[in-house]
């Protein structure tokens, strides 16, 4: 990491705040050095007052159920039947447990408000959807993009991946709202998830500490049982992976689970 | 010209100028019209000089040759844009961690521009990501730069691109990924340069789409130029001149 006189000194140590919730009206006065309290917090966003329930589907087509190409209604295409395409729903839960001094808030803007310049690599924990089993990680880079006043919050672009122990591995990038949920693009993975390709929907529960995925695969075979689980837990603030999950004993991980 | 040593001296984020190379391309001319399964497409790219002389080689460049699909039904659909930084989005930023005085490994330069149709009568969107500066090439006035960034095109969804960004010619990005009407897609996108750094013409070949691209997206191309603009009610955002939502 590139360090120098010029720049200001970057944070990525561990968290030690108390679980209580950020108090994010002052973020934008904060100073870098300042950052370190605040700077996952600021991170992702999370006005209480949000309606976190509320999920746009604009940008995510409902046709999640679909099983088949359409027909190509082009008169002058050679006429090809339709290729079924089987889509494979994931969810998992991601954690920032703050043990991982993840999220690194860099202001290489230098701009006291997050501007055009500002990055953000972290990494956070990985849950199944069940909340019982520790999968992994995920690692990445946000680039703010914008900060967005009227709503108080930000745009990033990110590119990250989610580590599934054994499994492998689903890279993905796209944008990152703090103040609504989007859609991300899957753009490849490794393991049983190699060809895969689709989108993820990002569903924010508490900025910036947990995030609920919804994964629509396509091109790869079934996904062991293990990964899909049991039915996913209604995402909420409040939820909590399993004790044994978090401890990551043995029943409560799968095997080689990335660290 | 010594763009890149003389382009930036600062550090903080630029709101004109010069993260890129300061040689533009000429816009070939366009290329055949693509068979259902792209086969050859051989298209003319003209390097410029860096003073801006639209005179120089001329290269022939031809993307390889796409194995004819299998796996998907629909022909590839083609895609054109334009991406024009209007300087009022703090953009480029770059980021000279190398703290070289040249352009050097270890630069960043974090981008967002805006993204019009092809037929320059709608804004799209905006375009948001990052040039990570992989070597400056002094024999080419330029710089090489590894791109991974994003289109958002409003409500219709986001196309995600990765490859190569040279300053001095023309590239081929990969299309990584795609939301909405773009969720599955693939592809190649070819980035042609009109004004660097403020106007770039981008050709998407995109594959493994589930539907046809709606038509407001499809408008007959303006023809790239470095003279080209938005239309007035693209650039002011009228209701006529966007589409739903257009990201922002």
């Amino acid at each position: 990491m590139a360090s120098s006189s010029y720049l200001k000194p970057i944070s990525s140590h561990r968290l030690s705040n108390p679980r209580s919730q950020p108090h994010f009206q002052s973020q934008q006065q904060l100073g870098f050095a300042h950052s370190q309290a605040f700077a996952t917090r600021h991170l992702k966003l999370s006005k209480a007052a949000h309606d976190q329930d509320h999920f746009s589907a604009k940008r995510c087509s409902k046709d999640f159920t679909t099983r088949a190409f359409f027909f190509n209604k082009k008169p002058k295409s050679p006429p090809v039947s339709p290729k079924p395409t089987k889509v494979q729903e994931l969810s998992v839960y991601e954690i920032n447990e703050r043990d991982r001094g993840s999220p690194a808030f860099l202001k290489l803007s230098q701009k006291p408000q997050n501007s055009l310049g500002d990055l953000v690599p972290f990494s956070n924990k990985l849950y199944s959807g069940d909340l019982q089993k520790r999968l992994g990680i995920t690692c990445g880079l946000c680039v703010l993009i914008q900060h967005v006043p009227e709503k108080k919050g930000d745009r990033y672009e990110a590119t990250y991946s989610f580590y599934f122990g054994d499994y492998g591995h689903i890279s993905v990038q796209g944008a990152y709202l703090t103040y609504e949920d989007t859609c991300l693009a899957v753009t490849g993975g490794s393991g049983i998830f190699e060809g895969v390709y689709g989108q993820v929907k990002l569903r924010q529960l508490v900025f910036p500490i947990k995030l609920f995925y919804t994964f629509y695969l396509k091109g790869i075979a079934d996904l062991p049982a293990e990964l899909l689980g049991n039915a996913a837990v209604i995402p909420s603030p409040s939820v909590e992976p399993a004790p044994a999950a978090k401890a990551t004993e043995p029943h409560g991980i799968i095997k080689n689970f990335t660290n | 010209m010594a763009y890149s040593s003389s382009a930036l001296r600062s550090i903080s984020s630029l709101k004109s100028s010069a993260a890129r190379s300061h040689a533009s391309a000429i816009v070939p001319t366009k290329p055949s019209l693509l068979s259902f399964k792209l086969a050859q497409n051989p298209c003319l790219l003209t390097k410029t000089t860096s003073s801006g002389n639209f005179s120089g080689t001329k290269r022939s460049f031809s993307c390889r040759s796409q194995a004819s699909s299998t796996e998907n039904s629909r022909p590839v659909q083609e895609l054109s844009v334009y991406e024009i930084n209007e300087r009022d989005r703090g953009s480029p930023a770059y980021l000279r961690l190398s703290q070289k005085s040249v352009n050097s490994l270890g630069d960043l330069v974090p981008f967002s521009n805006k993204l019009y149709t092809g037929d320059l009568q709608k804004r799209v969107g905006i375009t948001a990501g990052i040039c990570v500066l992989i070597q400056n090439k002094p024999e080419k006035k330029g710089d090489r730069y590894e791109a991974i960034y994003s289109f958002y095109f409003g409500d219709y969804g986001h196309i995600a691109v990765q490859g190569s960004y040279l300053t001095y010619e023309d590239t081929y990005l990969a299309v990584t990924g795609g939301s909405g009407i773009f969720e599955g897609v693939y592809g190649q996108v070819k980035l042609q340069q009109l004004v660097f750094p403020f106007k770039l013409f981008y050709t998407f070949y995109l594959k493994g789409m589930t539907k046809d691209l709606p038509a407001e997206l499809l408008g007959k191309a303006v023809e790239p130029s470095p003279a080209v603009e938005p239309s007035p009610a693209a650039k002011a955002c009228e209701p006529h001149a966007v589409i739903v939502n257009y990201t922002d």
